[in-house]
């Protein structure tokens, strides 16, 4: 390439990239074009303080960001794809509104970043691992207001951070309410049974190995842990989730020790497609707290969001009702 | 006193063969070997089971807990682990013989290929979600592209062993790429294959080795119908074809006991490396040149690693286990690397 021809090629490609930031920036709110209020206020994240629209009207979803904000009755433009099971556990409406948003990727680290700029939403949620986060922030930031959640953040605190910044406070509250309610009564209705009784929840994944489970210490049971005070076995301060260490199903003898064992279902009470080969198996059909009625199928519709929430407690109040009364 | 013989062990190379009663000792030592390991593999679990158990469990139809630990999972995945290992074990010493080419192992002729590339269609792409289902895909696989590589393999002299060993190499590449481009973009998939793409005897029932086991049976016996000509083809062609050895047959033939034997094996538990690899050579270096003998003894050693492996993988991270292709390659690579270097590389 002789030099005149390589400065041509600079000059071209600086050109382009200026005419690509200032398109990202015209996204971003100054042709306002959803017509949002220019109005800002600023917003407490993983990523500091953000100042974001008053009353966000085009709002992109990436990684855990979408179900929350789907159920706080929000309206995603653009969203990172669900896996098939966990949208089909969303209500009619809730999938209506999933469906009508852009799928920007498959995952959250392969963003198509010029679709996500062509939305030209004025609020971006993202709740992904920091590290890919970093590798995409300063692309994100140009596009929109970006409010970033990290993983430690704890489910009530993502869903506060939502609302807050979405602007869809007014179902959060009621949310709350409800789920308060459930926790309450679910506490008072089966106090003697907690306070006696040792759980652990099995789990298996539709990625786990051939012949493997887990005894699942995050997710669902984190929930009837933390909020009901069941006693489920959790791993030690600093140690990976039990969720983690794929036991072989010669382990499953083990869960014997506890007193009552919890398992995942559908929303029909049927063993989750992954699990069905643990109860299928000899050893489960075995154990004496299957025989005696003491294996309680729940179901889990997910654990960040207060609709989904208050929807695993009422499966959890229906299965502890089943419980044998000398449990 | 055992007789013994001198051996050209290759060019430059002289050892010392050992005679027929040493190599029926050494054939009934590794048995022996073989059979405590079978035990120990049945005895030995993430789970603590007192002997007393495990043989209650083995004589009775008792209905505890530990005892159907040990009939649903440890002893079939003994029987995997046995099937798998004779099956490797005997599609390596056949590869060996006919490649000539030391380090050739089963997945060279694109066995491994074709199953993994397989077995991801049928996951990404058809659904397939379990191991049962990737059977017979994984072994078609493996024997269509086999097939391939034979095809491409031959020219017009006749099967060339280097052309199809290059040929094998190249559709691997090939298939290893669109394979990975596959799971690229459809990410649940390989997340559903991790487990089998590692190599694993684990969760396997004996459901999935009863149908491949008459394909085993066949390969054994076209094994032992060629390791006559195999033997006098390690002279050299034009001496194998002076004492009337069909090159072209016995190549065939070969490559389809090789493909029974590690497609099926693959099928089971997945692309396994180094067994085919390192098991003959040992056997070689073992009994000499004699291809009965290497055949014999790469089909006890084979489960003799496998096994030895599989133990070892239930053990080092209890109440985890490492999958036992992954131990195959830590526990391999190192022994092979030190075998090599007392007994020098074989001579082929």
């Amino acid at each position: 390439m002789t030099p005149l021809r390589r400065r041509g090629a600079a000059l071209a490609a600086a050109l382009l990239s200026t005419a690509l930031v200032l398109t990202a920036c015209g996204g971003a709110g100054t042709e306002d074009p959803a017509g949002a209020s220019a109005e800002t206020r600023t917003v407490q994240a993983g990523n500091g303080a953000v100042k974001v629209p008053v009353a966000p009207q085009r709002v992109a979803t990436l990684g855990n960001t979408t179900l929350p904000f789907i159920d706080l009755g929000g309206k995603p433009v653009g969203v990172t794809a669900e896996s098939d099971s966990d949208v089909a556990l969303l209500s009619p409406d809730e999938q209506s509104r999933y469906k009508s948003a852009t799928i920007l990727a498959p995952s959250a680290d392969q963003v198509d970043m010029e679709k996500l700029a062509g939305l030209k939403p004025d609020l971006i949620l993202v709740q992904i691992p920091e590290p890919e986060f970093e590798s995409i922030k300063a692309q994100l930031t140009v596009i929109a207001p970006t409010v970033f959640f990290g993983l430690d953040t704890e489910w009530k605190a993502l869903a506060d951070g939502v609302a807050q910044a979405g602007n869809i406070t007014g179902a959060l509250s009621e949310q709350k309410a409800a789920f308060e309610q459930r926790r309450a009564a679910v506490q008072a209705k089966y106090r003697g049974i907690i306070d006696r009784t040792s759980f652990v929840d099995v789990i298996r994944y539709s990625s786990s190995d051939p012949g493997t489970f887990a005894i699942a210490d995050i997710g669902c049971s984190e929930i009837a842990r933390d909020e009901v005070g069941m006693k489920f076995p959790k791993a030690a301060e600093g140690a990976d989730p039990l969720a983690w260490t794929a036991l072989p199903f010669e382990q499953i003898g083990e869960l014997s020790k506890y007193d009552v064992i919890t398992y995942p279902v559908d929303a029909a009470g049927r063993p989750t497609e992954p699990f069905k080969p643990v109860v299928e198996t000899n050893t489960w059909k075995a154990l004496p707290e299957v025989s005696s009625g003491h294996a309680l199928g729940v179901f889990c519709p997910g654990n960040n969001s207060y609709g989904s929430v208050i929807r695993y407690l009422e499966s959890l109040d229906r299965a502890l009702a089943t419980l044998p009364a000398t449990g | 006193m055992t007789a013994l013989a001198l051996r050209r062990d290759g060019p430059g190379t002289v050892g010392v063969v050992p005679g027929p009663r040493r190599r029926v000792l050494g054939l009934v030592v590794a048995l022996v070997a073989l059979a405590v390991l079978l035990v120990l593999s049945v005895m030995i679990g993430s789970t603590a089971i007192a002997p007393s158990v495990v043989w209650d469990a083995l004589v009775h139809s008792s209905a505890g807990i530990d005892q159907f630990a040990i009939r649903d999972y440890r002893l079939p995945r003994t029987i995997v682990g046995l099937a798998v290992g004779v099956a490797l074990g005997l599609s390596g010493a056949l590869i060996l013989a006919l490649t000539r080419n030391p380090l050739a192992d089963p997945g060279i002729l694109g066995v491994h290929a074709g199953a993994s590339f397989a077995v991801t269609v049928a996951v990404g792409l058809l659904g397939v979600s379990d191991v049962h289902g990737y059977l017979w895909f994984a072994f078609a696989g493996a024997l269509i592209v086999t097939l391939m590589v034979l095809a491409i393999g031959s020219t017009r002299q006749g099967s060339s062993p280097v052309v199809m060993v290059l040929a094998g190499v190249c559709v691997g590449a090939v298939l290893g790429g669109a394979r990975e481009a596959l799971q690229q973009t459809n990410p649940a998939a390989f997340d559903a294959m991790r487990s089998w793409n590692a190599g694993s005897t684990a969760g396997r029932s004996l459901d999935v080795v009863w149908p491949v086991l008459p394909f085993f049976a066949v390969a054994l016996v076209l094994a032992v119908a060629v390791s006559g000509s195999l033997n006098a083809m390690a002279l050299g062609d034009e001496m194998a074809v002076a004492q009337g050895v069909a090159l072209a047959r016995t190549r065939v033939l070969a490559i389809v006991a090789i493909t029974l034997l590690a497609g099926g094996a693959t099928a089971i538990a997945g692309p396994i490396a180094f067994v085919g690899l390192m098991v003959p050579h040992v056997a070689r270096w073992i009994v000499g040149p004699h291809q009965r003998w290497i055949f014999a003894y790469s089909a006890v050693l084979g489960p003799v690693l496998l096994l030895t492996s599989d133990i070892l993988g239930r053990l080092v991270i209890r109440p985890g286990e490492i999958p036992v292709g992954v131990v195959t390659a830590f526990v391999g690579a190192p022994v092979l690397i030190v075998l090599a270097r007392r007994k020098k590389a074989s001579g082929l």
